[in-house]
Formats: structure tokens, sequence, C-alpha cells
């Protein structure tokens, strides 16, 4: 991931920012609010992770065409007939409502691959941990056992395929077999492993009374007053209206007021935070 | 007071009629660095375990041990939590949560420490242990040293005063483990902790102890000072002998009078001034070595080979030549490309330029590469078990008996047959692996640091094999950290650096041309004799002179 100032926030901000941009962005229907989501929530992944931003789109792009063609095939309402299809109507309606389904999906694709690039396991963990420790515990347990299991099943298949019993066997049954043995060996080797890792445990004192939990995060007055603008925003957005569309069977929307430069501004908050800081940077190095 | 008493412990794993720990007495001093040592299968574990409450294991147990003069059961689990630490051989799966921060606050965490102190501790021991750089990173992404170092510091994060280490190093590189090591006695001499250690490899750590315990089937047989417990070794002519570092071994078997030296620089000084008065006349080993002239089992041209397209290079144009019939070693750091190097052979990886023959034929149109040509012992022979019994992993190769038969007899291992892999020790199960592997019938064996976790014993035997095997028309391309090995049973020893082979040739010239890159004995010697490799070279030399 690249640098990131929210990232640097505390986990709770965070989780209230996403919270809030995917419930809205799956909520509203508004045309502007819909094109306010989707434009911060592609840049703000650009910024997130680069490049690889035009992989989403490929694979973004077609679901948006999909969800908007098919739509008018599934929901016949709607006035302003274009075509028919195995007689049944097209509407202009329909289309437009189907483009704004697959924005929401858009939008929700892009709000979540954002989330997963801040909100990492140990981000999560601080703030559900506290809640459930033990079942905490367990998610960062399973978290380090998986990438080793994935180590530990190409290094079997490895030293197999080095002694000629590779998987690449012909028919589908020599296939299941030579899987069936790789996943029994793997079992053998973290059932092994289990009983280190529950030495090394209870070595370090688990289970010998009552444990807390290390918070890496601090949440500090920077923390408490972004929390503050997104709370304004939000109610915002809320008190100001303006942002119900209605498109099947007519085409009604609200003027935009307000509402949409609150929704706006608080969707942008991660990138205005990054501009901010690029600015600071830039004015810190030239008073150098 | 001592800080650990063991008074005549005895102990008995339920069902064997034999004891495991026959009345072992041990007094250990507040701050003292103390090195047990001892065959695979002496109790050294147990002993160590039995030092804990919590690991100790379950049997019949007789005898005390007092910690600061109260019995050890006196103390709750959460302050023998706090008090000792204690270090496994593997540095994976001690490893508990999936971030090194997270990890280092684990102990912590369960003793229900304050975030205050938390924070103080952490932070000052990812600073003392130099971690803060990798502070943030997931665990997996860590080296093997990397990672028991993390184990290290985790423990040391709860101050305890004792720290007793099984085995720490034997699944890390000499250069991490050298590493390890000195960190080690950096926390016993900065922070008076006291260590009790198992160790395999004893060149580096044997000169450093205070005190050094000999285990032999559970008793133990000597005690004291390294000097003392080196003679006493002599004396029995017992077969830890073997295990001790090369200095002493070498001073012994010449029968040198006084002090044994125990470092490479002690054993300098030592042939310094025996040769003093009477500069040698003999200078090399007799018996040279010869290059074979037989045809090439094996051709690397030029091979080139990376993992992903925008990776960098892994080979770089890796040429090499191994004859026929001789045991091939290449050496080289970590992370060089010896790995890839063996896999680019087995055709595992496609070097996307060069040329790989096998037997003079292209690696690529050998019909059956890994039946009669070629196979190879994987690094962790466990990643070759599948099955319940050894007996069913041979058969898992190759059903017809006769064959098993021969090769288990060959490995040495008939007499496992019936066991679970997963019970055998570290040196059975490499030779459970080998036997799998040949039953194969490879022509040329590849062997990936093969002497990794074995203790001397089990390389001696292991090195026999490996010769039975070259009889009998086997060539062997090796690749291994372990210098001393290879000087000694290497019959041509290559240089692997940055992606290519740098140099080939007999171990002795080898050898005696580096000047770090070299066994001890080598480095030990080279101001008196050239082309000394193993600590015997030294011996004959320091005879022959003698006498002469």
């Amino acid at each position: 991931m690249k640098h990131d100032a929210f990232s640097k926030y505390h986990p709770l901000v965070s989780f209230l920012f996403f919270a809030l941009t995917i419930v809205f962005g799956v909520v509203i229907q508004h045309p502007a609010y819909l094109l306010a989501g989707v434009l911060s929530g592609g840049i703000y992944l650009s910024l997130l992770i680069g490049k690889k931003v035009f992989r989403w789109l490929t694979a973004l792009i077609p679901l948006f065409l999909l969800v908007s063609l098919v739509n008018p095939l599934l929901n016949h309402r709607g006035s302003t007939v274009l075509c028919y299809v195995f007689s049944n109507p097209y509407t202009l309606e329909a289309l437009l409502h189907g483009m704004v389904t697959g924005s929401i999906f858009v939008i929700m694709m892009l709000w979540f691959a954002c989330y997963s690039q801040v909100l990492t396991s140990d981000k999560f963990i601080c703030l559900f941990g506290r809640l459930i420790p033990t079942l905490s515990l367990l998610l960062v347990m399973v978290l380090r056992l998986i990438p080793s299991f994935m180590r530990k099943t190409s290094q079997l298949t490895g030293a197999r395929k080095c002694i000629g019993k590779s998987g690449d066997a012909v028919s589908f049954r020599g296939k299941v077999a030579s899987g069936m043995t790789i996943l029994s060996a793997l079992t053998d080797h973290a059932l092994e492993g289990s009983i280190t890792t529950a030495d090394s445990m209870r070595s370090r004192g688990y289970g010998s009374g009552k444990r807390t939990s290390f918070q890496i995060y601090r949440f500090t007055p920077r923390d408490f007053i972004l929390i503050a603008i997104i709370a304004a925003l939000t109610s915002g957005i809320l008190a100001f209206g303006g942002n119900a569309a209605t498109y099947t069977p007519a085409v009604e929307i609200d003027r935009v007021g307000v509402g949409l430069i609150c929704y706006c501004a608080l969707c942008f908050i991660p990138i205005i935070l990054q501009i901010k800081e690029a600015v600071q940077w830039r004015i810190s190095i030239s008073r150098i | 007071m001592a800080h650990i008493h063991i008074e005549d412990l005895s102990f008995s794993y339920p069902g064997a009629n034999k004891r495991c720990l026959d009345s072992v007495s041990v007094t250990i001093e507040k701050g003292e660095y103390v090195l047990l040592c001892g065959q695979s299968g002496s109790g050294k574990t147990t002993l160590l375990r039995h030092l804990k409450s919590c690991l100790a294991p379950h049997g019949e147990k007789q005898g005390a041990i007092l910690l600061d003069g109260a019995p050890l059961e006196q103390l709750s689990l959460r302050e023998q939590a706090a008090k000792i630490g204690f270090v496994m051989q593997n540095p994976d799966d001690q490893i508990v949560t999936d971030k090194v921060w997270h990890e280092l606050s684990f102990g912590l965490e369960s003793l229900g420490c304050d975030q205050k102190t938390m924070r103080l501790r952490v932070a000052e021991m990812a600073s003392y242990f130099g971690i803060q750089d990798w502070f943030h990173r997931e665990v997996s992404q860590l080296s093997g040293g990397q990672k028991q170092l993390l184990n290290l510091a985790a423990i040391m994060a709860m101050q305890p005063e004792i720290l007793i280490l099984d085995e720490p190093t034997s699944q890390l590189d000499p250069l991490a483990a050298s590493d390890f090591l000195s960190t080690l006695r950096k926390i016993n001499t900065e922070l008076g902790t006291t260590i009790f250690i198992t160790e395999h490899r004893l060149e580096d750590i044997y000169p450093a102890a205070d005190k050094v315990l000999v285990m032999d089937s559970g008793r133990i047989i000597a005690q004291g000072e390294p000097g003392e417990v080196s003679q006493v070794l002599w004396k029995e002519n017992h077969p830890m002998f073997a295990a001790l570092p090369t200095p002493v071994r070498a001073f012994y078997a010449s029968g040198a009078e006084g002090k044994c030296p125990l470092t490479v620089r002690e054993g300098r000084s030592w042939l310094s001034r025996a040769f003093q008065n009477h500069p040698p006349h003999t200078l090399s080993p007799a018996g040279e070595e010869t290059v074979s002239e037989a045809s090439p089992a094996l051709t690397l041209r030029e091979c080139w080979y990376r993992y992903e397209k925008d990776s960098p290079d892994i080979l770089k144009g890796v040429s090499l030549s191994v004859p026929q019939g001789s045991l091939f070693a290449v050496v080289g750091a970590n992370g060089a490309g010896k790995s890839t190097m063996l896999k680019a052979i087995c055709q595992i990886c496609k070097p996307y330029r060069g040329k790989v023959e096998l037997f003079g034929v292209p690696a690529h149109k050998q019909k059956r590469l890994f039946s009669g040509c070629v196979a190879m012992l994987p690094q962790d022979p466990k990643s070759l078990f599948v099955k319940a019994t050894a007996q069913e992993e041979l058969a898992e190769m190759n059903t017809d008996t006769v064959q098993q038969e021969r090769v288990a007899a060959l490995c040495e291992i008939s007499h496992l047959l019936h066991r679970h892999p997963w019970d055998l020790s570290g040196g059975e199960q490499q030779r459970l692996a080998l036997a799998k592997v040949l039953l194969t019938n490879p022509r040329l064996l590849l062997l990936d640091e093969p002497t990794k976790g074995l203790d001397p014993f089990f390389k001696i035997q292991f090195a026999a094999i490996l010769q039975k095997l070259k009889d009998s028309g086997v060539t062997i391309l090796m690749v291994s950290h372990d210098v001393e090995f290879c000087a000694e049973y290497a019959d041509l020893t290559g240089m692997f650096f940055d992606g290519q082979i740098i140099t080939v040739n007999t171990p002795r010239a080898f050898f005696s041309q580096n000047s770090f890159y070299t066994t001890a004995a080598n480095r030990m010697s080279r101001c008196v004799f050239q082309g000394a490799v193993t600590a015997e070279d030294v011996v004959s030399l320091y005879k022959q002179n003698q006498e002469g």
C-alpha cells in the first residue's frame, strides 16, 4: 500500500467512515450522489493501490454494463419504450434504474476495496478484540496459520514433485488421490506444529490468569476532531435531504442542495487529507 | 544460594522400562552460562522440560528441583511463566500471532500487564534486539533467523531470570545461528540472565560456556569447565568427543601437552608455539586429490532463471559440470539461489535461457526424469512423509519388497520400519526420507542441506551411506552451509555467489585458498601448515613434523 494520510488515524475513525460511506452508497439512489460516490471511491482506491486500480476498473466496468443492460429485461415498468425484446418492452426508465443499481454495486466494491487496504486485520482486532478477547486471539492465530499452510502446501508438493510424485496425474482419480495425500500430510504437520504452539503459549503464561490486550493504536485528539467532522457532515446529509430519486414508473429526482455538499465533503475526506498532507509537506520542505 | 538446584532427579516415561533421566544432580549459579550436550536421545530435552512445570512430561518422577532454594512446584504458573523463559527448536511453530509487535506483547498480555508497562517493555525489547525495522511486519515475511530472534525477544520482554533453550539454532543457517548465539551471549553478560542451553554445533558455543554438562543415556557423565570436560571425554574415549570443536579434537588427537585450546585463536597460538623453534618440514597433507575424468552426469550451461516476470534474476548464468560417480558440494550464502539451481535441474523451475543436460541428454527430453534418472532429497525430510508407518512410506514409492529391503538396509532403517515417521529422531527421519528417494533408483541424487539439524554422529552415519551410494555408481550433488562436512566428504566443491558458480576445485584446494569461507581446522592451522582442512589433516601433519 502507498503512503496514505487517512490510514494513520485510529481504526475507529476508519471503521466509522467506511460504515457510513457504504451505507449511504447503498441507500441513496440520487445520480449526483452516485457520481460523487464513484469518483471519491475510485480516486481514493487509486491513491491506495496506484496503477493496480486499472485491474479493478476492468472488472467493474463490465459489471456496471451488465447490471444496467440486464435490468430492463427483467423490469418492464416505465413509460418510454425504447424497443421490444422477446415481445417485452425495454424501457428507458428501467435502463436508468439498472444504471443506478450498477453504480451502487461499483461504489460498494470500491469502498470495500479501500476498506481492506486501510482496515488491516490487526486494526479490526484492535476494534473488536476487547469485546470478545478469546475470539480475537483465535482470529489472530487463524490469520497466522493461513500463510503458513500455503507455504507448507507448496513445500510438500514441491518435495513430492522432486521424487516423481507430482500432482499432475492425468486421470481425475489420480488428481484427487494426490490431493488427499497432500491434505493428510498437511494435517500431520499442522497437528505437530500445534503441539509446539500450545507449549509455547503455556510457557508464556497463557491461561495462567486474567489477560489484557496490547493496544498499538492510540486514540488522539486528532482522531476525535475527525470523528466530530464526520458526525457533523452525517447529520448535515440527513437534515438537508434532497437525495431522493425514483426511476420507475416515472423519473423523479430531487433538486440538489447543501446535502450534496455535505455528502461530497464526507466521501472526499481521505482525499482531502492526502492533499492537505502533501501541501503541508511541500511548505515544510520549502521553508528549509 | 544456587539459582537452580536439581537434586537426584530420575524420570521414566509411562510404560518404559528404562529411565530417561537417571539420578541427575546439577547446580547452576545465578548468571551462569551452562551448556548441556549429548547425543540425540540422551535425555537432554526431557531434563530441560522438567525445569518448567507446564512443559514437564508426564511419567514417574523422583528427586527435587529447587529454584532459589524453593521447590519449583510451589511457584504458580504465572510466576514460572515470568521467571523462566523457554525457547524451543522450531522457529516457526513457536510463534502464536500474525504480527511481530503482537508476538512481542503476547507474554505480557498473558501476564495481565497494563498498557503503559507493555508499551515500554515492547519498545525496550524491540530496540535491544534491533527489531524496530520489522516491528510492523507480518510474521510470515520473516526469515528463520529473524523468527528465532523474535521468539527470544518475546520471552525476554517478560524479563525472565532464567532462559532455557532447546537446540535453538538447529534450524538456522550458520550465519543466523552465530548471530543468535552472540545475542544470547550479550543477554548473559549485560543482563546477567542465567542461561541453560542444549546445542549440537559446539564450535561457537563451547568455548563461551561457563560450565558444560555432558549427558549420556539419562546420566550426567561429565560436568565442569569446558577445558576439564574435554579432557574427561578424551580420557574415556567417549563418542561425544567427536562433537567437540576442531581445536580441542586436534589438540588431544595429536597427543600434545599443555593447556587445551578451545577457540581458533587459541588453536593458532598452540600451533605457532609448537613449531616456534623448528619450523615444520612437511607442509601439506599427503595424498594428492585428483579430479575425476569421468564424463559428466550433469551439465548446466549458462542457465538463467527468475520466479516472476518483473522479479530479479535468481540464476544468472550458472555453468556447472558434475563428473559421474562424484560427490559434488555447492556452498554459498543463504538466499543466493542454491536451492533454485537444484529445482532447475529437476525441471521444477525451467530456466528461460541456457541448457540443463543429464547424462548427455537435455533434461526436458528425459522422458522419465524421476524414475531412474534424478531425484532430490528436500531440506526438511518431513515434507516427504505422508503415511502412518515407515514401511508404508517405502511401499508408496515401490511395491517390490526386495527393493524396499535393500534400500532399508542401505539406509540402516530396517529396525525402524514399523514406526510412525514422525516418531523418529531427526537423523532417522533423514535416512527414511533418503530411502524413499532412493527407491526411484536415481543415478543423480540431489541433496538440499542434508546435514541441517543433524548431530555429529548422524552426520558420520549419513556420510557413510553417501559413500556406499557413490561406490554403487550414484552421482551426488549437494548444496550445503556445512563447510566442515563438505571439506571432509566432498570430491569437488563449488562456491555459489550472485546467481553463479564462482569457482570449482577439490575441497582441499578450495578451502585452503579461502580465508573466511573455510573450515575451523584451516583457519587454525594456516599459520604453520598449508592445505590442512580437517582436524585429521592437522593431527597427521603435527605428528609427522614432531617425529621428524
